[in-house]
């Protein structure tokens, strides 16, 4: 039985390329695992987190999320007391990780946060690479030369700690960089003997978060109907506070966005809205006019309300990033053939065989 | 288009929700339609009902067995529906639906009114409304309203977005002793809206001046275009709502009407003959004016006063609105000095002091209408010892009529002493004003009616392009699209302006310097480099430009400088790469622009260009649709940039024809592809034999994207 494990900055992606794995080494014919050691939910009212359901269902797997996923730990973890206690952590994965890895070809770990996540209580991405006996694919996220720096960086000290490494995916490049990325990081990494399985470009349908994200990271109320709308893609957010005058040619600019605006500003939403709007997101809990929610309605875009100021807004969105949902069919397939198209999967297959 | 005849002149009308009940709606309804001396048949629909008003009740529509022209619905909004239904089964052609509950009370509402519209159109059946105060018109003789009895008969329409202003000036034109020929309040404009009540307003032989108070425009297009006829016919005077910002937040609370660019609809009043007003005085002094006076020839303006002040303040208005003071002729004066004392002043204004009788004022009245150089008179009255206002109001009455082509108006300022007077013009159709101000206003609007109609006469097309070109452009939209862009790179536009004969210097694009290079001998040195990124619009701010480059190596430097300071400023900017582009010869410096407006489509711009546009603000602006190229040319001279084109201070005058085919041409593209909402050429470098665009900026949109 062999292990992958996925390594790689927040929001490079891992997950999705975990399910594209999946996936082909399913149809190849291997009995896939999925193994998800940390997690954390960030929804009040989520008991599950996603990713575990999402794998539940693909996969078909017969353990509970517990098992799938037997640690939760946050931002506080270290206050935990002996609950919390590194060892009794470490046993409990290690007695989750007996029962997930029988009688499979392959399971894939999903790594936490970024690779350091953890480190204070033992149970950072390399840690847990040598627990499990596993081995690192190792998931880049693409934004500039520094990024490179870093990947070669944490790629020396994977081979200084001795843990095997499978390989690098460059995961989600832009267009913009996507000849770069092949020219010139490939390259870079290949010539330090570090192992590039394949270059990714961003699909902005899997790759850009949609409207239910936003829901989910606002926490506002949804003043249109519910299941309308949600799972538009938004590529870009918008802040409408000028006067109406170059408010038009500005919101024309971006395609599939979030506009941003006071509840009392019914002139910029219905602008908004003549324009390609994913999301109209409306601030201090100023209920809007009927003429807007009309509007929004008949082109089928989403209104959240939430109470708080534009900045608070900002604030929250931060850190919004997409997940894909187990109904999301189109984003699964798609996962999939990201795999199939751009990734020497061949070489994954050859290390869960031999 | 349809003139409406049946809905103002019908033989038959129903009104549904008729009742016996003096509070209600359905009684006040009924009440009218007998009052106002309608001859045809009346059918008042109330199942619970044998008679209202002497006309023999229906249960319902479907029972009345024989045709229906017009029914008028005033039931609640639930059940409106099933009755419209029912009135579509009888074969009714026009519905007026008094009930409010539709679309301005939000999603529910909408839905409603959805269906109602769905409603009429299956059964072929007009609408006026929802949510009006009813229709009117005094010689058909027909009040289908709940408005507090009729107007006086007159030949002024008044078509009103809003019913409650109805109902206001209804009331006040009764006072004031003002006729009207049809009062329309529109309510919702579901189905029939302005631009239909705009035609057969003027299509009503009955009709002579159209008055419309607007908050929105529902099609733009088709407004200019039947509007246009229209204005040729009669005068059109709108008074539109929600121009100030906070109007226009107004307007899109009350209707969710479309904060819609104030410039945009002045531009397309403009083009299409209308006369906008700013005030609602103004909508009726306005149309009186129209109503009882010839249109001027000019506009010059001839004043003759009794006192001095208030002609120097005449003269002011005058030159405030736009007008002239004529200049006399020899003949004129000599006339006047005859006849008139030394000190009098005989130049226009005319004072013929304060103590002039009746035939003092009859001469300098009738040799400065005799003169030629006259377009219009302005007699201005103040009250002394021995002014004699009933008598010179006579002689003035008993002029008109001698000089019937010219529109004469009066200001008597004063009061008890001056009232006999005054009613003796205002009866004789002479419009009087107790202070000179309004006069002038008027007589400036019935002069922007003259200028506005023989606009209209001269029309050469705008140019054609190839079925190729606008493949070509086809195409490079459709790449950007489906890298989900809305904003093309430089290259990109530059193409698609070529393709359309738009004269921009060309734009390629580099992905590397070795590239940038190559581009740069092929084109020829010096050369300018900029940043290629739709993300970035003001390039220079974040040194995302290099100028006057002579060689390769200067050019490999610039390359690595840009890229290295806008990886910099802008981290995490997607960067396509480097626009190389040949430098230009310096020249004056204009800007041609195109936004889409919502509501009327693309509005063009010229003026004075460079990176100072936004602070001089030296532009002017048309619509594409319906524009020719007569118009183009106007619309730079309008411009100071103009002034600096034909040569200014020494300087080479400039190829204004390059300027105008320039702008042709984006007005075409824009006609032609409805997806690119902005273009903006700038600067446009105007030379003395051609015109070149250096920078090009070109966003487009998607219209179905993401439709579930």
């Amino acid at each position: 039985m062999k292990s992958i494990f996925l390594g790689g900055m927040a929001g490079s992606g891992k997950t999705a390329i975990a399910l594209g794995l999946a996936l082909k080494l399913q149809d190849e014919g291997f009995k896939v695992g999925y193994f998800k050691p940390i997690s954390t939910t960030k929804d009040l009212h989520q008991t599950q987190d996603q990713d575990v359901l999402l794998f539940q269902k693909v996969l078909s797997l017969p353990h509970g999320a517990e098992v799938i996923s037997p640690v939760r730990i946050g931002p506080y973890c270290l206050s935990g007391g002996t609950k919390r206690s590194p060892e009794s952590l470490k046993r409990k994965i290690l007695e989750a990780w007996k029962t997930v890895a029988q009688d499979l070809d392959v399971v894939l770990v999903d790594g936490y946060l970024s690779p350091y996540t953890a480190a204070s209580l033992g149970l950072d991405a390399i840690s847990l690479i040598k627990m499990l006996d596993s081995t690192m694919l190792y998931v880049i996220r693409m934004e500039d030369d520094y990024s490179l720096d870093k990947s070669l960086f944490y790629n020396n000290h994977f081979r200084l700690s001795g843990i095997p490494v499978l390989g690098n995916i460059f995961n989600n490049v832009e267009r913009t960089l996507l000849d770069k990325t092949r020219g010139v990081y490939a390259p870079i990494l290949e010539e330090q003997g570090h192992v590039v399985l394949g270059v990714i470009p961003r699909k902005t349908e899997i790759a850009s978060p949609t409207v239910q994200e936003f829901y989910e990271a606002l926490e506002g109320v949804l003043l249109t109907e519910e299941n309308v709308g949600l799972n538009r893609l938004v590529e870009d957010v918008v802040i409408g506070s000028m006067t109406i005058d170059g408010a038009l040619s500005y919101l024309r600019r971006a395609p599939n966005k979030a506009v941003i605006t006071g509840g009392d500003r019914s002139d910029l939403a219905i602008t908004a809205l003549e324009t390609s709007t994913s999301v109209l997101i409306l601030t201090g809990g100023l209920y809007p006019d009927v003429s807007v929610l009309s509007r929004a309605i008949e082109k089928k875009v989403p209104v959240i309300l939430v109470h708080y100021d534009t900045y608070t807004t900002i604030e929250r969105l931060h850190e919004v990033t997409r997940r894909i949902r187990p109904e999301d069919e189109i984003g699964i397939q798609i996962a999939k053939k990201n795999i199939a198209d751009h990734c020497r999967w061949q070489a994954v297959v050859e290390y869960v065989k031999g | 288009m349809s003139s409406l005849q049946s809905l103002f002149k019908p033989n038959s009308i129903a009104v549904i929700g008729a009742s016996n009940n003096k509070e209600k709606i359905g009684y006040s309804i009924v009440e009218n339609i007998k009052n106002c001396g309608y001859s045809g048949a009346v059918y008042p629909i109330n199942p619970k009902e044998k008679e209202i008003l002497g006309y023999q009740c229906y249960p319902s529509i479907g029972e009345i067995g024989r045709p229906v022209d017009v029914a008028v619905i005033s039931i609640p909004a639930a059940p409106s529906l099933q009755v419209a239904r029912e009135c579509g089964q009888a074969g009714v052609k026009f519905l007026v639906v008094i009930t409010a509950g539709f679309k301005e009370i939000g999603e529910v509402g909408l839905k409603r009114e959805k269906e109602l519209l769905e409603i009429c159109r299956e059964y072929n059946m007009r609408l006026v409304g929802p949510n009006v105060v009813g229709i009117m018109d005094t010689h058909s003789p027909l009040n289908a309203s709940f408005a507090d009895g009729s107007p006086e008969k007159g030949e002024i329409a008044f078509i009103s977005q809003s019913g409650a202003m109805l109902l206001a000036i209804l009331d006040w034109s009764r006072s004031r002793g003002l006729g009207f020929s049809r009062f329309v309040s529109m309510g919702n404009k579901a189905d029939l809206n302005e631009v239909d009540f705009i035609w057969s307003a003027a299509e009503d032989p009955n009709t002579k001046v159209i008055l419309a108070y607007l908050e929105d425009v529902t099609d733009g297009k088709r407004f200019i275009q039947v509007v246009r006829e229209a204005s040729l016919k009669k005068p059109v005077i709108i008074l539109k709502s929600g121009t100030s910002s906070a109007g226009a937040r107004a307007a899109s609370s009350h209707t969710g009407a479309l904060a819609g660019s104030d410039l945009a609809y002045d531009v397309a009043f403009r083009q299409c003959g209308v006369i906008r007003v700013q005030e609602m005085s103004d909508l009726f002094d306005l149309a009186i004016s129209f109503i009882n006076q010839p249109v001027p020839a000019g506009d010059r303006v001839a004043i003759v006063t009794n006192s001095g002040g208030p002609g120097i303040i005449a003269t002011d208005s005058v030159e405030r609105n736009g007008l002239h003071m004529a200049r006399f002729s020899k003949e004129t004066i000599e006339k006047m000095r005859q006849h008139l004392p030394v000190e009098a002043s005989l130049y226009n204004p005319v004072d013929v002091l304060g103590d002039a009788r009746a035939d003092r004022f009859n001469v300098a009245l009738e040799a400065v209408l005799e003169d030629e150089q006259t377009d219009s008179l302005l007699l201005l009255l103040s009250p002394t010892a021995v002014t004699e206002p009933e008598k010179t109001a006579e002689s003035l009455v008993s002029l008109r009529k001698k000089y019937a082509s010219k529109p004469i108006f009066a200001s008597l300022t004063g009061g008890k002493r001056l009232e006999k007077g005054a009613r003796i013009l205002t009866q004789a159709g002479i419009p009087c004003f107790p202070f000179p101000e309004p006069a002038l206003k008027s007589i400036a609007g019935m002069v922007s009616y003259t200028r506005l109609r023989q606009k209209i006469q001269r029309r050469t097309p705008l140019p054609e392009v190839t079925e190729k070109a606008k493949a070509t452009v086809k195409a490079i939209l459709y790449d950007v699209m489906r890298d989900h862009r809305s904003v093309l790179l430089g290259n990109e536009a530059s193409q698609v302006a070529a393709a359309y004969g738009i004269p921009v210097a060309p734009i390629y694009l580099a992905k590397t310097p070795e590239e940038a290079i190559t581009i740069a001998d092929s084109l020829g040195y010096p050369i300018v480099l900029k940043v290629a990124s739709p993300k970035i619009i003001h390039k220079s701010d974040v040194g995302g430009v290099q100028v006057g480059l002579e060689n390769a190596a200067q050019v490999r430097e610039g390359y690595l400088k840009i890229m290295d300071s806008v990886s910099r400023l802008l981290p995490g900017t997607p960067v396509y790469g480097i626009e190389v582009q040949k430098m230009m010869p310096k020249g004056p410096e204009t800007i041609i622009g195109m936004t889409r407006d919502l509501q009327f489509g693309p509005l063009l711009a010229f003026g004075l260009g460079g990176i100072y546009v936004n602070l001089l603000k030296d532009v002017s602006f048309r619509l594409a649709e319906g524009l020719n190229m007569e118009e183009i040319e106007e619309m730079i001279t309008e411009t100071k940039a103009h002034t600096l084109l034909r040569g200014y201070r020494g300087s080479t005058p400039c190829d204004l024809c390059a300027i105008t085919e320039a702008l042709a041409r984006v007005a075409r593209l824009s006609l032609d592809f409805p997806e690119i909402k902005e273009i903006d050429l700038n600067p446009v470098i105007a030379y003395p034999d051609s015109a070149m665009a250096l920078d090009v900026k070109i966003t487009a949109a998607n219209e179905n994207e993401q439709e579930e």
